[in-house]
């Protein structure tokens, strides 16, 4: 049997590929068992959780958009204690590699959730400071350079697992917080989270939103993502992982060409369950033509 | 691969669509369905099981016409792909006992397979169906090949023909109003209710259909779309 070319390395440790489920987007794994194995994935990631959990946001949630998708769901979880005694089991039995995903709404809700983490033996934590949907933090920390530099520096400082900040494509200099966050330590960037934007319900004469922003990703927003990933990779030494409006194993190799070392793909997910072991399939298709033993030989090439 | 064998109108904005290449679904399930090979519409609309022929493998769905994706839907002709994931969430429970069934519109859908499924399987029971319409009635001569009694109400309220003193299971599946009046009206009968809500996935991850119920959060998609009245009808809800 050859080498697998989609193999690549994070955090020393060996994903089969690089396509992993993004946050939001895949539960705790287990949500497509029907559709498809969520074992083919590199690995996933779960729903950002909070310290305490949250029942999330009231009224309209979803709005879809040309080739998109306003999300407000407000990180509706059931805290990091419910996190550690029931759905981190589940999704260990979903795959090898798993991401949990860390929200908050102020610093010690961020540290004592990192804290509580340690318990068990995930892969890599990322952290949420770039979700548009809550009150309070969220996003906020992931705005200016500064404070993302703070927020990291805490974090590291009490967890014990690899660690990857996810970004907002909201802040004025993405790459600029992105080189903060690895000046604090982080092990890694994801980005980005989604795009804020707005929907009007023209016969109500109101917001669609109670929160009246709301989060946008899908094919949408894959070229502003891409750009924002390419000017990222530039700057910053530690892996970065892509996201933003991926849906097909074209959009997953224009990610690593412009310097993603993996790529989470989220939306796409929803429209097409089985877009995910399609666009494995396919990036397997794609090395075996383009003749590369491993994927990661395009990584950075633009 | 899911192909669409049949598309044809049956009122005004109300469509019977037939596809093949589907998995099995139970009534009161649901499909994310929209057109092949496109990114607008995005994502599949949750559109319930009408009917499901064993022999044939094709699946029936009776759909209005509302809004881009339905819409989109609409144009597709005999031949065509859809993609297409489910079935998903929990359907209707059928019983050995006499069922009603109230359906508001469009969501006279799913009854139609409900009162099948009971004639299958509890042929002795009476199946009574009510059916509300704001102005075009459709599908009548179906659910009457189907049910014991059939009842059909234009530009009133369905409720008020409802006989709520049977020994029966209700069965509710239309606008909000329709299924909470049914609710209040029961007297301690047990009613089913069928919700729906905007979803971007169907299967349980975006957390965009939730709902409140007595039990806190529930997912319309998965833990649904088929509650007891009283799970997601309380305080005034």
């Amino acid at each position: 049997m050859g080498a697998n070319p989609l193999e690549i390395k994070l955090f020393g440790k060996t994903l089969k590929n690089p396509i992993i489920a993004a946050s939001g987007t895949f539960g705790f794994g287990d949500c497509f068992n029907a559709s498809f194995d969520p074992h083919v994935l590199g690995g996933i990631c779960s729903k950002g959780l909070t310290l305490y959990g949250s029942s999330g946001n009231g009224g309209t949630r979803l709005q879809e958009t040309p080739s998109g998708l306003l999300n407000s769901i407000g990180l509706e979880n059931p805290g990091i204690e419910s996190f550690v005694a029931h759905e981190y089991a589940i999704m260990r039995q979903c795959n090898d590699f798993v991401v949990v995903n860390l929200g908050g709404h102020c610093e010690s809700d961020y540290v004592e959730g990192a804290k509580l983490l340690n318990e068990v033996d995930i892969d890599a934590l990322e952290l949420n400071i770039s979700c548009p949907n809550v009150k309070n933090g969220g996003m906020a920390y992931g705005i200016s350079p500064n404070d993302a530099a703070y927020i990291t520096k805490a974090i590291k400082k009490v967890s014990r697992h690899p660690l990857i900040v996810k970004l907002s494509p909201n802040a004025p200099d993405v790459s600029a917080v992105a080189a903060a966050c690895q000046d604090s330590g982080a092990d890694a960037v994801s980005l980005v989270n989604t795009y804020l934007g707005m929907a009007v319900d023209i016969y109500k004469r109101k917001p669609v939103f109670e929160r009246i922003y709301a989060g946008l990703s899908g094919p949408a927003i894959m070229p502003m993502a891409l750009r924002l990933v390419h000017e990222t990779a530039k700057r910053v030494s530690i892996p970065v992982i892509g996201l933003g409006g991926i849906s097909s194993f074209e959009d997953a190799v224009a990610f690593m060409m412009v310097g993603a070392d993996a790529v989470q793909i989220g939306t796409a997910i929803f429209a097409d369950p089985t877009s995910i072991p399609k666009i494995i399939d396919n990036l397997n298709n794609f090395c075996a033509s383009q003749g590369l033993k491993n994927i990661s030989e395009i990584k950075g090439i633009i | 691969m899911a192909v669409i064998t049949e598309n044809i109108s049956v009122a005004e904005n109300i469509r019977l669509m037939r596809v093949s290449g589907l998995k099995k679904g139970g009534c009161g399930q649901f499909y994310m369905i929209k057109p092949a090979e496109t990114t607008d519409p995005l994502l599949g609309r949750p559109i319930s099981l009408h009917d499901y022929d064993e022999i044939s493998g094709v699946a029936s769905f009776l759909y209005a016409v509302v809004g881009k994706g339905t819409r989109a839907l609409s144009r597709l002709q005999s031949g065509m792909e859809l993609t297409v994931h489910g079935p998903y969430g929990n359907g209707f429970k059928v019983f050995d006992s006499d069922a009603v069934l109230i359906g508001g519109g469009i969501g006279i859908a799913p009854l139609f397979m409900l009162a099948k499924d009971i004639g299958r399987r509890y042929p002795q029971k009476r199946v009574t169906a009510y059916l509300g319409f704001s102005s075009e009635p459709f599908m009548v001569d179906a659910f009457r090949d189907v049910c014991d009694d059939v009842f059909v109400n234009v530009g009133g309220y369905v409720t008020d023909d409802v006989d709520f003193s049977l020994d029966a299971v209700y069965y509710a599946c239309g606008p909000t109003p329709m299924m909470k009046t049914a609710a209040s009206k029961t007297n301690g009968a047990r009613l089913y209710v069928s919700l729906e809500n905007k979803m971007a996935c169907g299967a349980g991850a975006c957390l965009g259909c939730t709902c409140q119920t007595i039990a806190g959060n529930k997912r319309v998609c998965k833990d649904g779309p088929v509650f007891l009245s009283e799970e997601v009808f309380f305080d005034g809800r």
